[in-house]
């Protein structure tokens, strides 16, 4: 009833301030207005709740050990950096009498004295150091190959009359589909039986062929969008097919490269089953060793939560900063917004 | 059917006047057209009379009852889009049948009035396809259906014939022509193409910057423009308006000749205009080639229309534009079966009936005073 | 393309030639690569497990590989094992591309509202799509913690005793959960896109037909955003058959098999235990071809959609 007569009122007076923007008189209805009001206050609560688990794992980031554990779990805590102290640390528990020693020394550093505190001294650097080394330089190689290849491919695929060419690019894009478990089995016996097992090389070729497919689409896409004239009349000003596309296509999809190149580096930066099958040591990524942590001295989840925070980071900062392209991403290309 | 009545309606987009307050009544049965170039507000005033845009000041009245806040759906009206806006996904009959199953009409009345208005509109053969699969002009067809089915009070149409090949536009043109001939609805009628405003409306709105320049019918607006702006957008060409200096009983013409005012109007100019500049407009075939005429000036370009050939004359002799903004190129109307030489002098009268006089600084048509 | 022609049209015969040649010496150049190393690392792999699925082999011996014909597929077939990790993937494909459907759809029509945040919430919402799998499986085990996580806090249970133990006794709902999180905003992001894609004026023609919202959703909103919102199916329909990361991660298949897909009991049987190379290598096969099925339609509709 009260909102009838709010309606009423509304038809007999309008809003009651002067509308200036573009809108329909049935948009701006106290109970419209309100609807939007909701929305939008609806739309915070979900996004925050979304980002729960995200803003959990960075606040354990900073806890330390006991805060971390605590239950029920704390909301407020004193921060700490043992979690990065004992991820990118080795460390030995001291005795007393080396306790007192130590103590007495000046010249130790802000991390050195944040961990004589806890009763412990620095042996050295963890594995954790290497494996996250591991995964910077797999996924920038493969994605330099990957977009690489993937762009003269796309170029090809865009600009030629190729025999067969929907089903070569059917076929491409089927590889992508394929599971990782299934394929990983045989190349997991290839890899033993040349020497690739566990070895950057190994898993920088993978990775490339793995991005493949994806970059072949998405550059294709970003191709196929720059008008062909541009380089026809390069070709008639004398211009060779590979001086137009250096000098005409290259600088027009430069946007694009990079749109596919953080796709690439966020896939292969991500991987995490074929890593875990073809690499034991040398050449093991972050992914597969992060949760191999749980295991050392119990479950020491500020490790785990500092560990996953760093690996994870670059990864939101570049989610915003490839939001537009998002959904031509996620789709190959496909659907362009 | 519907008297709509608009009573000081504006529209600001922020702080830009979209529509500056206009008064504007449409009786029963009229076919209006808000006549303009893009940009003039014309739009939007038409989507404040259907609700799709809500006003910044004044009031709306349909049939008397203020319907100013009122939302589209609660108007009685039928609003015709430019591009159609058919739902893609529906075949035509569900198109049409769409606005009277929302009601919740029954199945019966619903399968008779679309029949009624698939007849008038002859579209029958197109019901079970689906709108992409159609041309323009049945997708026009469609859509005027839709809004003619449900018997609105009133039709607000915002440049139907606008996304059709010209082929489409002169055939629809007629039809919704024939539609309000045989409905009688009233219907207020967007376009910025004056043939359609002038062959279609009872009377013409024509708007620019946001204001109204004129009300009036077809014949009014051309022949008796409010001011500079009307008299320079109706008509193809515009009306020539030559600047001069009024001296005594005559017009000392840009260019040099001297026009002498018909005398029917100089008591007008003599007890009424203080100053001694004017405009003088007149049509082209206002114009009467004549070895003895007043006004002479050098053909410029000669372009033969077939019924006609209309001359562009130079009034200040010089064969190309001077490039300030103060042409004094002049189109008229000659014979057909005359040859004119480009660069060969011409002379000619204006027929007395067909001059007006505009005042250069308020830009507004200067009105002949009656005497008993 | 009809480039090539079209630019030398006019000119001599001899230049056309050799223009031609050139375009055909680029066109290999430029797509040999690529196809080399999808073949080599793909098709070559495949027919080698084909292979492999016919014999009886385990890696992790020196014996070489042993043919036994079918033998694999009709001890698979047979295995009540095989058959529960094709019902458990089955399942948790089910109620996570439903539920990802739902609340992707619904976050859609929530955030398409014109108010000025929404661009940055939907990039936010977006957020856990982007991130690695099994690092926030792994994560949600602490959240999903009865006595340190914060999950049974927010839903309600305040208690640690009386609180039910997610990752015990609800495993494959608590995978669910976490995948739906994931992965309801790659719905939402397609689907928003449908809805942007829809123009004003179809609304605007609907209001002027006095359509209810209820009936503007139904016959205008769905038909509009089905083709997107079935991509976004087939996608997660495919990617959920496939499901390793996240669980691996969140149960590592557990407890028992209860949340052992597929995919985790591939790897169970070659990387862990007694290393059945070649019955893996049929089992492979068997999931392949219901993927490559599922795929080829996904693909096949992607197509279409790209060129409408």
């Amino acid at each position: 009833m009260a909102s009838t007569r709010v309606e009423h009122a509304f038809s007999r007076v309008g809003p009651g301030f002067a509308v200036v923007e573009s809108v329909r008189v049935d948009q701006i209805t106290p109970r419209a207005r309100l609807g939007i009001t909701a929305r939008l206050i609806l739309s915070i609560i979900i996004a925050f709740v979304m980002l729960i688990p995200v803003l959990w794992m960075a606040m354990t980031a900073f806890k330390a050990r006991p805060d971390a554990t605590a239950s029920p779990p704390k909301v407020i805590f004193v921060p700490s950096l043992d979690g990065f102290i004992g991820l990118f640390t080795n460390r030995t528990q001291l005795s007393a009498a080396a306790l007192a020693e130590q103590q007495q020394r000046t010249d130790l550093n802000f991390w050195e004295r944040q961990t004589l505190a806890r009763g412990m001294r620095i042996l050295g650097p963890s594995k954790f150091v290497s494996q996250l080394s591991n995964s910077l330089i797999i996924a920038i190689s493969s994605t330099i190959l990957a977009v690489t290849l993937g762009l003269l491919s796309a170029y090809a695929f865009s600009r030629y009359d190729i025999p067969g060419k929907r089903d070569w690019l059917f076929f491409i894009l089927s590889t992508r589909m394929l599971p990782a478990v299934v394929v990983t089995i045989p190349i997991f016996l290839m890899y033993r039986a040349v020497g690739l097992y566990d070895t950057h090389v190994g898993m920088i070729l993978l990775y490339t062929v793995f991005n493949l497919s994806f970059s072949v689409w998405l550059l294709k896409g970003f191709i196929d969008e720059i008008p062909i004239e541009y380089e026809e009349a390069a070709l008639v000003d004398g211009y060779s097919r590979l001086q137009a596309f250096r000098k005409i296509v290259l600088p027009q999809c430069v946007t694009g490269i990079a749109a596919t190149a953080v796709f690439c580096l966020i896939f292969a930066w991500n991987e995490y089953a074929f890593a875990l099958m073809l690499t034991s040591e040398k050449a093991r990524t972050a992914p597969p060793a992060i949760p191999a942590n749980l295991g050392i001295g119990g479950i020491e989840w500020h490790v785990i939560a500092a560990g996953s925070m760093l690996f994870l980071i670059p990864v939101v900062i570049v989610t915003f900063a490839l939001r537009q392209y998002l959904l031509r991403g996620v789709t190959f290309g496909a659907i362009r917004q | 059917m519907a008297e709509i009545e608009l009573r000081q309606v504006a529209k600001k987009f922020g702080d830009l006047w979209a529509v500056k307050p206009m008064d504007l009544t449409i009786y029963d049965g009229e076919f209006v057209a808000l006549l303009g170039p893009s940009g003039c507000g014309k739009t939007t005033t038409l989507r404040m009379i259907s609700g799709l845009e809500a006003v910044t000041e004044g009031r709306i009245f349909i049939n008397g009852k203020d319907v100013t806040w009122l939302s589209a759906s609660q108007r009685d009206i039928a609003f015709v889009f430019q591009f159609f806006a058919l739902y893609p996904q529906m075949t035509v009959r569900q198109n049409i049948a769409f606005p009277l199953e929302s009601q919740g009409m029954k199945r019966a009345e619903i399968n008779q009035r679309v029949a009624e208005v698939v007849k008038l509109l002859e579209i029958g053969h197109l019901l079970q396809r689906k709108p992409p699969a159609l041309s323009g002009g049945d997708k026009q067809r469609v859509a005027l259906a839709r809004s003619l089915v449900r018997k609105p009070a009133c039709f607000l149409m915002d440049e139907p014939l606008g996304a059709l090949d010209a082929e489409f536009r002169e055939v629809m043109r007629a039809e919704i022509k024939r539609l309000h001939l045989a409905q009688h609805a009233t219907t207020v009628y967007v376009t910025h193409d004056q043939v359609e405003a002038m062959a279609m409306g009872d009377r013409i709105v024509v708007m620019s910057a946001a204001e109204v320049q004129q009300i009036g019918t077809p014949a009014q607006v051309y022949h008796d423009p409010a001011n500079l702006f009307v008299a320079n957008f109706i008509g193809s060409p515009g009306m020539n308006l030559v600047p001069g200096k009024y001296v005594g009983d005559e017009v000392h013409l840009r260019g040099g000749s001297v026009y002498p005012t018909p005398p029917a109007w100089r008591p007008t100019l003599a007890a009424r205009w203080q100053r001694d500049d004017v405009i003088v407009g007149f049509r082209p075939e206002a114009a009467q080639v004549s070895e003895t005429g007043a006004i002479r000036g050098m053909v410029y370009a000669s372009d033969l229309h077939g019924s006609y050939t209309m001359l562009h004359v130079s009034l200040n002799g010089e064969l190309r534009p001077n490039g300030n903004g103060e042409d004094t190129i002049v189109h008229i109307r000659a014979r057909r079966d005359v040859h004119y030489v480009i660069g060969s002098l011409v002379r000619f009268d204006l027929n007395p009936e067909m001059v007006r006089f505009f005042d250069p600084e308020s830009e507004k048509a200067i009105a002949k005073e009656v005497r008993g | 393309m009809t480039t090539s022609e079209a630019v030398a049209g006019g000119e001599p015969l001899r230049i056309k030639a050799r223009r031609q040649i050139n375009d055909r010496a680029i066109q290999q150049l430029f797509i040999m690569p690529t196809l080399v190393l999808l073949i080599l690392w793909n098709v070559f792999p495949l027919f080698y497990s084909l292979f492999l699925s016919f014999t009886q082999y385990s890696h992790s011996g020196k014996a070489p590989p042993v043919w036994i014909g079918t033998g694999n597929f009709d001890a698979l077939l047979n295995d009540p094992k095989i058959w529960a990790a094709f019902a458990v993937t089955g399942r948790y494909a089910l109620l996570s591309v439903l539920s990802q459907t739902l609340i992707g759809f619904g976050l859609a029509l929530l955030l398409r509202a014109k108010f000025k945040a929404n661009g940055l919430l939907t990039t936010l919402i977006l957020i856990p799509m982007m991130l690695s799998p099994v690092i926030v499986g792994m994560f949600w085990r602490l959240i999903f913690n009865p006595l340190m996580g914060i999950f049974n806090y927010m839903i309600g249970f305040w208690n640690p005793t009386t609180a039910p133990i997610w990752l015990k006794d609800h495993a494959l709902i608590s995978v669910v959960i976490v995948d739906v999180w994931m992965w309801s905003p790659f719905v939402m992001l397609l689907c928003l896109s449908g809805l942007k894609a829809i123009p004003d004026y179809i609304y605007e023609a609907a209001e002027i037909d006095r359509a209810s919202p209820w009936r503007q959703f139904w016959r205008i909103t769905l038909p509009h955003v089905a083709p997107l919102l079935l991509l976004a199916v087939l996608f997660r329909t495919i990617e959920a058959f496939k499901a390793f990361d996240l669980v691996m991660g969140l149960t590592g298949g557990g407890p028992g098999n209860v949340t052992e897909t597929v995919s985790v009991a591939l790897y169970r049987m070659v990387f862990q235990g007694q290393a059945r190379t070649g019955m893996a290598s049929a089992l492979a096969y068997v999931v392949l071809i219901v993927i490559i099925a599922v795929s080829n339609v996904y693909i096949w509709y992607l197509n279409k959609m790209k060129e409408a």
